[in-house]
């Protein structure tokens, strides 16, 4: 079990693991006990519906109408589906466009937030400021923000002579229009993840860089980045659980009828949009709960490698 | 997105952050690059809510108007109160329901999470680690994957369109409890505890006397972070709640019926829906601001 | 403060909460009001029915009852909750709307909603158009899941204002007589956008002139009465494609999406200067032009003779706890007088052919619209309505080849290209 904290087991923990399990009795109970409530809770209105979602998806269970025994026959059909596919592409591009400048975005921030500054707490305010806002409220005001024929984005382009841009229509451009609304939500507020990780950074080790004569963007890259690594990989692990279920954002970007299919060849069409859609659009009850299995198993994935990684990068240090 | 937060608090035997009073050396310039970027970040935070207020301040007529409104017109009051009349929406009703679920929802998590970080953490049981996996794994799980089988418990409760269907899903975390160990492993020292074992105090009592306070920046990021999160929550509500008992984002779902759309009202009801976190958010910000930083430092 | 208090506090803290927890939980079931007589009927709607007034004249027929009517703007996303709600057989209203492309949708789970014909519908079935009855009755003639509200006549929606900025006639006849077919509504396009440059279009979109063309042509689009999809094969489709397609080549379309916001900014900003109008569509362009548009616009016949687009059901699902009352509501509503009423309210076509003839129906006009007569229009062309039957995927299969002309509309594929993506979308969301 790879344990996400950056710093490095105290001997009693070290002694601990060495004897694993047993403690005492009392112990034993009181620890069952602690734990049970949460395993209670989500055996009931989280498990029950995962295992009930995948007996689901071995049916051909129309939502509305009949349903028969179908084995693995839609993850079969699943594997053949170009939409399945397309929404796979969508979900990691976005994922990626949306994630790196994000984080080296935080990176930055989170940097410049650890000067010395006046009023230091107002600045950090005023970046985790947008992550108060409802997703809900980003999509309407940002699909606003990018009309077509009168969004405020069309028209300050319009003065350096770009032509008004469809950002629904092209797949590169809605793409950057959503990974725009992700980002302004998350950055400021991974930057002060980032600023809580970079306080613990000894600041002789930057004082000694100075010395040496290493400027900003020097300690950046071989004092802040390295120092940070655990934080960096378990914020891309947050990350690429919210990505992966990305859902909000493009449907509400997608304005007026057909907003689940993501815009006209489904150029924006993510994962969980294709779930919904296949449910209640298509009724496909039985098939829509297969990708949402292979979903699920997908994000596993990620975080497995993201949790090696993790344990790799411990070793190393 | 969902909201997690990985605090990452000092080491208890870290230096503490230099807490030194401005250097006068700093002085030299009147404004340092980093204050030029971070007043152009701050800026570009701040501008899309900033949009909102425009918008939800002119009328409907103005929104699509070219070029852009940039500036508050005088329509917010009539806007605003269009919202709040709307027979349709019980937005009263629906804060208060919202303020109830987030509490509710809040306190149990920060309280489980609590109990079960701490045991994670401290307690010694047969399959700790691989329970805690089980723990990580449940954050995996998307909201969208269980929603038809979820609702459909929900009927089978007889609670479906009520408050207690849109809390329960969400009165554990495994976020939280994930969260509030890490806590734990950095912030309680086994020298507490030890301490406590020989006066001969009770788990439970140590729990309550000796863990839970240490827990407090922590526990008051998290509730924090909870509070928010259920604020904005709106796949599930929007399914499962009915008329009598909307909550905010849901009753704001409903300003968009009727056929058309009413960009001016949709706005205002949007800026009344974050308004309240707003309030939230500048009263407590620091708190918020400090948990996330500051981790078990003060004593 | 000593550790010890600061314990204590935060302890009763947090049993206080969990109290409060289990207050919450005991908060469930008190929707009703205290006095036990009353009963709350449910009523879930998209759009706009016009039955605020007939909701009152209800309630005072019957002392104690109380309606609460939920209308959801956008009717996929109407369509998925309704779905979702009886699925799980939970949570739908008392009594629901169900939309024309739907209801042979939930035909498929006739079981979930009251059976019509056991509460003798049967004996007055003449108060709808023969297919608008048949259309909510399962196959084997046994099972009517809803009664008919409104159909969906057609008749073209046009900007006075632009036409004769653009030179053309103004007068509802003449216009009437500028297009007797599609291809010569398309010249007449041609010519308006000669005039009118590049600021203003002809049409607000393929989609739009599509789905009307294709609704005034065929008794079957993409499924044939086995459901079996034809799209390939249907040349009523085929047809209604290259014509709506050909307008979008001619430059005579705004290439705006159906309801959104750009579309809706449209009506207001005067975007377009005709748009297909199904009968339901002239209250929307009403709330969405604004009265600063009003008597901008007027009404005229559709090219191609009449048609229908949309309608809805009234149903009520079994798990109603009022379904006596609800019944109740239905007939009410779909009578003739409920019927005559929401046309008064909102301008929907009634679904009652009995109702033609008469003068309010026939003599009624349109103030926004400069006046149209309405009843005229619309009643024109349906008494010439030809029943369409959709299949049960008729909606998933409708968005796949909207989704296709878009982009061929668009330019991101061209006509032929857009036209296999179509058919092979089709015959997957048709499964």
């Amino acid at each position: 079990m790879a344990t996400l904290t950056s710093t490095p087991a105290t001997p009693a923990q070290r002694r601990r693991r060495a004897r694993p399990g047993r403690g005492p009795r009392g112990e034993q109970v009181a620890g069952y006990a602690f734990i049970s409530p949460f395993f209670l809770v989500f055996a009931v209105f989280g498990l029950f519906p995962l295992l009930f979602t995948f007996w689901v998806s071995l049916h051909d269970w129309s939502l509305l109408g009949d349903r028969s025994w179908s084995g693995l026959g839609n993850y079969s059909k699943l594997l053949g589906d170009d939409h399945f596919w397309n929404a796979l592409r969508n979900t990691l591009g976005i994922f990626v466009l949306a994630t790196v400048p994000q984080l080296l975005l935080s990176l930055v921030l989170a940097q410049l937030l650890n000067q010395r500054l006046r009023a230091r707490t107002l600045w950090r305010m005023g970046v985790l400021l947008p992550n108060i806002t409802s997703i809900a409220a980003v999509g309407i005001i940002f699909t606003l923000l990018f009309a077509r024929d009168f969004g405020l984005v069309n028209w300050l382009l319009g003065h350096v002579g770009v032509e008004p841009i469809a950002w629904q229509q092209h797949r590169w451009s809605s793409w950057l229009a959503i990974s725009v609304m992700v980002d302004w939500r998350w950055t400021g507020y991974n930057a002060l993840i980032f600023l809580a990780a970079l306080q613990a950074v000894p600041r002789e080790l930057y004082d000694a860089a100075s010395i040496d004569g290493a400027g900003p963007v020097q300690q950046f890259r071989h004092i802040t980045v390295p120092m940070l690594r655990p934080t960096i990989v378990f914020v891309t692990l947050v990350a690429t659980i919210g990505g992966m279920q990305l859902f909000t954002e493009p449907l509400l970007f997608n304005s007026g009828a057909n907003a689940i299919t993501g815009g006209t060849t489904r150029q924006f069409q993510t994962l969980t949009m294709y779930v919904y859609e296949q449910a209640f659009t298509g009724q496909e009850f039985g098939y829509a709960s297969s990708v949402a299995w292979v979903m699920f198993i997908v994000i596993a994935l990620i975080g497995a490698l993201n949790a090696l990684l993790l344990r790799r990068l411990r070793g190393v240090q | 997105m969902t909201a997690h937060v990985e605090l990452e608090p000092a080491p208890v035997v870290a230096v503490p952050a230099t807490q030194t009073v401005e250097a006068p050396r700093v002085r030299r310039r009147l404004v340092s690059p980093t204050v030029v970027v971070l007043s152009f970040v701050t800026a570009l935070s701040a501008f899309p809510l900033y949009f909102m207020v425009v918008m939800a301040s002119r009328p409907n007529s103005d929104i699509t108007s070219v070029p852009p409104p940039l500036t508050p017109g005088g329509e917010l009051f009539t806007n605003l109160d269009r919202v709040l009349s709307n027979p349709d929406i019980t937005f009263g009703k629906a804060v208060v329901n919202t303020v109830l679920v987030a509490t509710v929802t809040t306190a149990a998590v920060v309280f489980f999470s609590c109990l079960a970080g701490f045991a994670f953490a401290k307690l010694r049981f047969v399959g700790r680690s691989p329970l805690l996996a089980f723990v990580l794994l449940t954050m995996m799980v998307p909201v969208q994957l269980g929603l038809i089988p979820l609702y459909m418990l929900m009927s089978k409760l007889h609670l479906s369109g009520t408050l207690p269907a849109v809390s329960l899903p969400f009165l554990v975390s495994g976020f939280g409890v994930f969260l509030m160990r890490q806590y734990v492993v950095q912030a309680l020292p086994d020298e507490l505890l030890e301490a406590a074992r020989l006066d001969g105090a009770s788990i439970l009592k140590t729990f309550f006397y000796v863990v839970l306070p240490v827990l407090r920046p922590a526990a008051a990021v998290l509730a924090l972070l909870t509070f928010m999160e259920r604020w904005n929550d709106f796949l599930w509500p929007y399914l499962v709640l009915d008329l009598d008992h909307p909550t905010v984002q849901v009753a704001l779902a409903r300003l968009a019926g009727g056929y058309y759309t009413d960009q001016a009202l949709v706005m205002a009801g949007t800026l009344l829906g974050v308004l309240p976190l707003l309030v939230v958010f500048i009263l407590f910000g620091r708190q918020i601001v400090g948990g996330i930083m500051e981790g078990g430092l003060k004593s | 403060m000593t550790l010890h208090t600061r314990a204590r506090r935060t302890a009763a803290a947090a049993g206080l909460l969990l109290l409060a927890a289990a207050g919450l939980a005991g908060c469930g079931d008190d929707a009703d009001g205290a006095s036990g007589s009353d009963t709350t009927l449910r009523v879930s709607v998209f759009g706009n029915f016009g039955y605020e007034d007939l909701y009152k004249q209800f309630e005072r027929d019957h002392p104690g009852v109380k309606i609460v009517e939920t209308s959801e703007g956008d009717l996929g996303q109407y369509n998925t909750q309704l779905t979702q709600k009886i699925a799980a057989g939970s949570g739908a209203g008392d009594v629901v709307a169900i939309e024309e492309g739907q209801v042979v949708n939930f035909l498929q789970s006739a079981d979930k909603f009251v059976n019509f014909q056991e509460h003798g519908s049967n004996d007055h079935k003449d108060q709808w158009l023969d297919w608008k009855y048949a259309q909510a009755t399962t196959a084997d003639g046994k099972d009517t899941i809803g009664l008919g509200t409104d159909v969906g006549g057609l008749a073209m929606c046009y900007r006075k204002d632009l036409f004769e900025q653009a030179g053309l006639p103004t007068d509802r006849e003449q216009v009437a007589a500028l297009w007797p077919t599609w291809d010569a509504f398309t010249q007449v396009g041609e010519q308006f956008q000669d005039a009118m440059g590049d600021d203003v279009h002809f049409i607000d979109s393929a989609t739009n002139t599509y789905n009307s063309i294709l609704m005034q042509t065929a008794d079957e689009t993409y499924f044939d009465h086995d459901n079996k999809l034809i799209i390939d094969s249907n040349p009523a489709v085929q047809n209604a494609w290259d014509t709506a397609l050909a307008m979008s080549d001619a430059g005579i379309s705004a290439k705006l999406k159906s309801f959104s916001n750009e579309w809706n900014a449209g009506f207001k900003n005067g975007a377009f200067a005709t748009i297909a109008c199904p009968a339901w569509m002239t209250s929307y362009i009403e709330e969405q032009a604004g009265d600063e548009n009003a008597g901008k616009w007027d009404i005229t016949t559709v090219p191609g003779g009449g048609g229908n687009w949309g309608g809805s059901f009234l149903a009520v699902p079994t798990v109603s706890k009022h379904q006596d009352l609800a019944l109740e509501l239905v007939d009410f509503l779909t009578s003739a007088d409920g019927q005559m009423g929401a046309f008064e309210a909102v301008g929907n076509l009634p679904s009652n052919p009995t109702l033609y003839d008469t003068p309010a129906l026939k003599d009624a006009t349109n103030e926004y619209f400069s006046d149209a007569p309405i009843g005229q229009l619309f009643v024109a062309g349906a008494s010439s309505l030809k029943p369409v039957y959709l299949g049960a995927k008729n909606q998933p299969v409708r968005d796949a080849v909207e989704n296709a002309m878009r982009s061929a509309e668009n330019g991101e594929k061209s006509s032929s290209e857009a036209w296999d993506t179509a058919v092979s979308d089709a015959e997957a969301a048709a499964g």
